[in-house]
């Protein structure tokens, strides 16, 4: 944003201004797009799923307010906004007055680090990936003040099963983003983005061949292993279906959103679709290479940027529309995913959820991180890192060779696992069965 | 500029202070708790000013993140949570104080007194900034305090084992909840053993357990 004001004040119009205003207004636009872009992106989400879950379960969905019912959100919206606001006497005022804002203030923060297009990033952090997850654990806190200030037995269950599933499923999404950190040795969500341009198997390894923009994680072993990994505890972070134990309806009302109305409880329903649009875009940033896609490369390069200043305007526009273009496809065809779940899946418990996830998941990526390392070494190493082997292979030897070795050690770990974990979940049954017998 | 960043740090600093005496002054445990977060975070933002972005997303992502949720899941657990009609102070509380800050003049008097404060001076302007990011720090921690970092991991590793034996102690005594699935199937195991009716087994809510672990 900022290049593009300079070139535009001081290059086309020429009225020389200083450097800090272009950097405040600059700023001041950016913030502004995010704050329009977030809560529409969040109305979007809502008619989004209601819509594909009533088809899934034979139903129409909203319909009635304009065509095909697209301004059911608003609608909804102007509902919110107009009921009253109700505080529970017994309350800790200030407290439940201000949880609504700790969870929702977290998510917008992340935004502040997703690039939606070439180019387009608000604020390029060298540490952004690790920004991205701090800001998004500040969340807890707030649920967690909304759980126990509401003075409600059924809000503090729901807040306690909500934080013990996000610290417990940070665990697993963490791990398997470090395999991708060390793959890439970067923190930075851009440079993990450029490292994905080119082809199925790496372009950076075979000259003279198009950038497709194809290099996407997900084709490798352990870029599929750690996204395997990361969307089930997406899930689980994101409280979507098979883990939305924490407001489990049927159990315990809404959860720690119990006592909130109007629009608090609208903020509640914002933070997480926009939590969820931004696990699905994560997910699609990571694995299968953000805004990257045929065609988006080769238009940047003819754009104006830092290192080519006298490129065409125009370019800009079009790599930009192009990258969000399959930026938002990803993302979305990720929150289609979480729909169908929802769809096809009923509600684990809460043993089942705390075991799946120490049990498995974190053993999973554990293995996976080893694998993630024999890759580097493989690839990347040379004798001076002690890496005698691959000495004098050609770039795409090492690349086959790693690829064979990190699958074998991932399936192997995967069906070992699978073994262990189904004997482990068999055995406690018997065991649970015996003192239970044990007790007549 | 330079005045912009005094600034900034004299509301960060005044922030971290005002959070850190509520911290110890608030009634309210849970406030308290919530104080102490807002104290970590502004240690965080202090770590922002000094352009250490990796350690001000640490701080926020373990302190702020996990730490505290902890603290406050601790707090949550226990009973008197207001704190009201509990005594916080002792009736000789002057005397407290003033040994107390007797015994803080003592270091810091001295300190005060002798310390040339030799800030190093500002180095020429366009060398890079010696700040660890992720990478240097990563390299510190496997080469220059290997041990350090490695008694540091041992001593986690038995805080998590005591963590676990203390807990699968206290399961051999759990009553447990039982699944709609699993008391069908006692009922099955019961009518094929004895055909007397025998007392039925009542299924406690977890929320019970917790309080007398408590209690004990």
């Amino acid at each position: 944003m900022y290049d593009i004001l300079q070139a535009l004040i001081n290059g086309t119009f020429g009225w020389g201004w200083p450097d800090w205003l272009i950097y405040l207004i600059s700023s001041l636009v950016v913030v502004t797009i995010i704050l329009v872009v977030a809560p529409l992106q969040m109305l979007f989400f809502t008619y989004y799923e209601r819509r594909v879950i009533a088809r899934m379960q034979d139903r129409i969905g909203p319909n009635r307010v304009g065509p095909e019912g697209i301004w059911q959100p608003i609608a909804d919206g102007v509902k919110m906004f107009t009921k009253e606001d109700i505080v529970p006497e017994a309350a800790d005022r200030i407290v439940h007055f201000l949880a609504p804002c700790v969870v929702v203030a977290p998510t917008i923060l992340m935004f502040a680090v997703v690039p939606w297009g070439p180019g387009m990033t608000p604020v390029d952090l060298p540490t952004s990936l690790l920004f991205f997850f701090a800001v998004s654990s500040i969340s807890a806190v707030g649920l967690m003040m909304a759980g126990w200030a509401s003075n409600n037995k059924f809000s503090l269950l729901g807040a306690m099963r909500a934080v013990a599933q996000m610290v417990s499923y940070e665990i697993p999404a963490v791990l398997s983003l470090i395999a991708i950190v060390m793959i890439v040795g970067s923190l930075s969500i851009n440079s993990i983005i450029e490292y994905q341009a080119g082809l199925l198997i790496s372009n950076r390894d075979l000259p003279g061949i198009p950038d497709l923009g194809l290099g996407w994680f997900v084709f490798t072993p352990v870029g599929f292993v750690a996204f395997i990994a990361f969307f089930i505890a997406a899930l689980a972070e994101g409280e979507r279906t098979p883990f939305d134990i924490p407001e489990a309806d049927s159990e315990i009302v809404a959860g720690y959103m119990t006592e909130y109305s109007g629009m608090k409880f609208g903020l509640f329903y914002l933070a997480q679709y926009v939590l969820n649009f931004l696990l699905c875009a994560i997910t699609a940033i990571l694995f299968f290479g953000g805004w990257q896609g045929p065609g988006v490369n080769w238009l940047y390069a003819q754009a104006i940027t830092p290192t080519n200043p006298d490129g065409n305007g125009l370019f800009n526009v079009l790599a930009g529309a192009l990258g969000v273009f399959y930026f938002l496809l990803k993302t979305y065809i990720f929150f289609f995913v979480m729909v169908w779940l929802r769809g096809a899946f009923p509600r684990l418990r809460i043993d089942q959820l705390m075991d799946f996830g120490w049990k498995f998941l974190i053993p999973l990526t554990l293995a996976n991180l080893f694998s993630a390392a024999v890759w580097v070494a493989f690839t990347r190493w040379g004798a001076a890192e002690g890496m005698l082997i691959t000495v004098g292979w050609s770039p795409v030897l090492r690349w086959l060779a790693a690829f064979i070795i990190t699958l074998a050690i991932n399936i192997g770990v995967y069906l070992w696992l699978t073994q262990v974990y189904a004997a482990s979940q068999a055995e406690r049954r018997r065991v649970e069965l015996e003192e239970l017998s044990a007790t007549l | 500029m330079e005045v912009v960043v005094q600034i900034t740090f004299g509301v960060i600093a005044v922030f971290i202070l005002v959070a850190a005496a509520m911290v110890v002054s608030v009634r309210n445990v849970i406030h308290a708790a919530l104080w102490l977060i807002a104290c970590f975070f502004g240690v965080g933002a202090l770590y922002m000013l000094l352009e250490a972005e990796f350690l001000a997303v640490v701080q926020v992502l373990i302190y702020v993140g996990a730490v505290s949720v902890l603290i406050l899941f601790a707090i949550m657990l226990t009973r008197q949570i207001t704190g009201e009609g509990v005594r916080q102070l002792t009736n000789r509380w002057p005397v407290v104080l003033a040994i107390a800050a007797l015994l803080f003049a003592t270091v810091l008097a001295p300190t005060l007194i002798n310390q040339q404060w030799n800030v190093p001076p500002a180095p020429p302007l366009g060398t890079p900034e010696p700040i660890a990011g992720p990478a240097e720090l990563g390299r510190g921690f496997v080469n220059e305090f290997l041990i350090q970092f490695q008694v540091v991991g041992v001593l986690l590793t038995v805080a998590l084992i005591g963590a676990i034996v203390i807990a699968y102690e206290e399961r051999a005594r759990r009553r447990k909840v039982l699944t709609l699935a699993e008391e069908l199937e006692l009922k099955r195991l019961r009518e094929q053993t004895s055909p007397t009716v025998s007392e039925p087994v009542e299924a406690e809510p977890v929320v019970q357990e917790s309080r007398s672990a408590s209690e004990r």
